[in-house]
């Protein structure tokens, strides 16, 4: 049984729909391309034009005079150990409530669902003026300690159905060869549901690489600042080396970019099983 | 087998860190926010106890605040509308049957969702400036553009569209992903049994596609509405809530008043206001979409 074909002309239509709309995505990020490789001048006096000369010499200026270089480790410094604590803790966590034994299971994992509602506007005063005191302010951990926390519920909630779709035998087995719970879980659970926490650890990662006001909130140096907050301390409208600043916004855009367009699909995949589940 | 996952102590050690961050992180934080809501500080000495006063002062003498929940029900209405209608046009097209190039339009779509709204914010900023971007370009055709984000002359400022519209730029790819994911879900064998009774498409859509993707509506407008209550980053880094506060939002208001003012206890009153719409927003939505199990 096959069904009709739309008719040409509405084929056509939709595709054309869908053409301006990709035209609608990409105009933006080409257009601060574009005029990134230009100089001051020229983007003042034809803004839209495809740049003649490529002037590559405003992402150096950018990557060292807007402190970016300092910016993108940063961000890898706080994203890489937010990620490894969220999924260790997290996927322990899930461990205890989807496979272990253990009567409060169902009220550990209500509790931690709570989180995902929990906007992060609500810890930001308590734990500043605690960070303050404890002067904790303005270092790596005042980011990873929230990030962390706030990567929880999901990690945590994913870890699970991960964790329980392995087959029942498997642990069984594990059981009886009289493996200890602490093989089971590192070798046997976190090692079949690589998988899962690859799309985890992905989404984690983008999810605080682009975070702003935790890390504008908690920290004051370049030192320490991840790229948005650099970013926007370095771009304003009311500067006048705009090439500069075009140059940094797309050093900063780029590093998402090639990691989506290296694992689109699973990134996708991650999204989506996220929102089913939750 | 029991007694192995029964072990108590590696429950223990499973569980500890997991239940200790959230604590401190989460938890207790969130009592305290509470707690601050009902005192007035600014950080020196010890905070006073003030009861409903600084809930009294947000809805009376803070005309700032009236503005920030305005625009923040503004970007809630306005994401919800676009963002959803236009993400599920594009999932049902894209997931008809002989559709080419689906995945090149459905990553370019998705791409923003995976960009910083901060450096997304400032592109945006530059290119709704009212002399480069989008002005420049009109002016080519001898049209004098708006002012963008510092247009205050309407009821709803023309920033605020502007800010709305980014936010739909940028979202509409994750409402779109979780509407395809919950139409391929769906059996194939319900359209074709429709097109035998002689269904048309549009019918088939609004008969068959509709009423099976409600769970994922449910889910998409709630992550929706709860992400432009939280909304911040687009505001903070197009506008700072200027000109005049005109397009301040809940969230760069509290920024404004706990670090910028200093006002630690109204501040987090904001913030548990922010907290109880969020909840609320979503039981409505919980009430109003009603799904049932098969």
């Amino acid at each position: 049984m096959k069904r009709k074909k739309a008719t040409g002309a509405a084929r056509i239509i939709k595709y054309i729909v869908l053409s301006v709309l990709v035209l609608i995505y990409l105009i933006p990020l080409l257009w601060v391309f574009f005029v990134s490789l230009k100089t001051n001048g020229e983007v003042m006096t034809e803004p839209w034009s495809v740049p003649e000369v490529l002037h590559w010499e405003n992402y150096a200026s950018a990557w060292f005079a807007g402190g970016l270089q300092r910016a993108t480790l940063n961000s890898i410094i706080v994203c890489v150990i937010t990620l490894v604590a969220s999924i260790l803790i997290g996927s322990m966590a899930a461990f205890v409530i989807g496979i272990m034994r253990w009567k409060h299971a169902g009220k550990a994992m209500n509790l931690f669902l709570f989180g995902m509602m929990v906007p992060v506007h609500c810890i930001l005063i308590p734990l500043f003026i605690v960070f303050v005191r404890m002067h904790l302010t303005d270092s790596y951990l005042s980011m990873i300690l929230p990030y962390t926390a706030f990567a929880l519920p999901m990690t945590i909630y994913l870890m699970n159905g991960f964790f329980k779709s392995i087959p029942w035998e498997v642990y069984e087995a594990a059981c009886i060869d009289g493996c200890s719970i602490y093989r089971i879980f590192f070798t046997i659970a976190l090692l079949l549901s690589r998988g899962g926490i690859f799309v985890v650890g992905l989404m984690t990662f983008v999810g605080n690489w682009n975070e702003l006001l935790v890390a504008m909130v908690f920290t004051d140096s370049p030192e320490v600042q991840t790229i948005p907050v650099r970013l926007t301390a370095f771009v304003s409208p009311y500067a006048t080396d705009y090439v500069r600043m075009f140059a940094a916004i797309v050093l900063a855009m780029l590093p998402t970019i090639l990691v989506y367009s290296m694992f689109s699909n699973r990134i996708v995949s991650g999204l989506t099983t996220g929102a089913v589940k939750g | 087998m029991d007694k192995v996952l029964k072990n108590k102590k590696a429950i223990v050690i499973f569980l500890t860190p997991a239940v200790l961050v959230f604590l401190a992180i989460m938890l207790i934080p969130i009592v305290c926010a509470v707690a601050l809501a009902f005192c007035d500080w600014n950080s020196v000495g010890s905070p006073e106890f003030v009861g409903l006063d600084n809930f009294v002062e947000m809805f009376t003498t803070d005309r700032v605040m009236l503005i920030a929940i305005r625009n923040s029900l503004f970007i809630v209405v306005f994401s919800l509308i676009t963002q959803q209608t236009i993400g599920l046009l594009v999932a049902a097209v894209l997931s008809s049957r002989g559709m080419r190039f689906r995945n090149f339009f459905k990553n370019i779509y998705y791409l923003p969702c995976v960009i910083s709204s901060a450096a997304l914010a400032l592109l945006f900023s530059f290119l709704f400036n009212p002399n480069m971007g989008i002005n420049a370009l009109l002016a080519e055709f001898g049209i004098q553009g708006p002012l963008w984000l510092m247009d205050i002359s309407w009821d709803i400022p023309l920033g605020m569209w502007v800010i709305g519209g980014v936010a739909a730029w940028q979202y509409m790819g994750s409402s779109m992903m979780l509407y395809m994911a919950a139409i391929a879900g769906i059996s194939e064998n319900y359209y074709e049994a429709a097109e035998i009774d002689g269904a048309s498409k549009v019918q088939s859509f609004f008969h068959i596609t509709l009423p099976l993707i409600k769970p994922m509506a449910k889910i998409s407008i709630t992550m929706s509405c709860i992400g432009s209550l939280k909304f911040f980053d687009l505001i903070y880094n197009m506008t700072k809530g200027g000109p005049s506060n005109q397009t301040e939002v809940l969230a760069s208001h509290l920024y404004n008043e706990a670090f910028g003012g200093m006002r630690f206890g109204y501040a987090s009153a904001i913030s548990i206001m922010i907290m109880v719409l969020c909840i609320v927003v979503s039981g409505i939505v919980n009430k109003a979409i009603r799904v049932e199990d098969f």
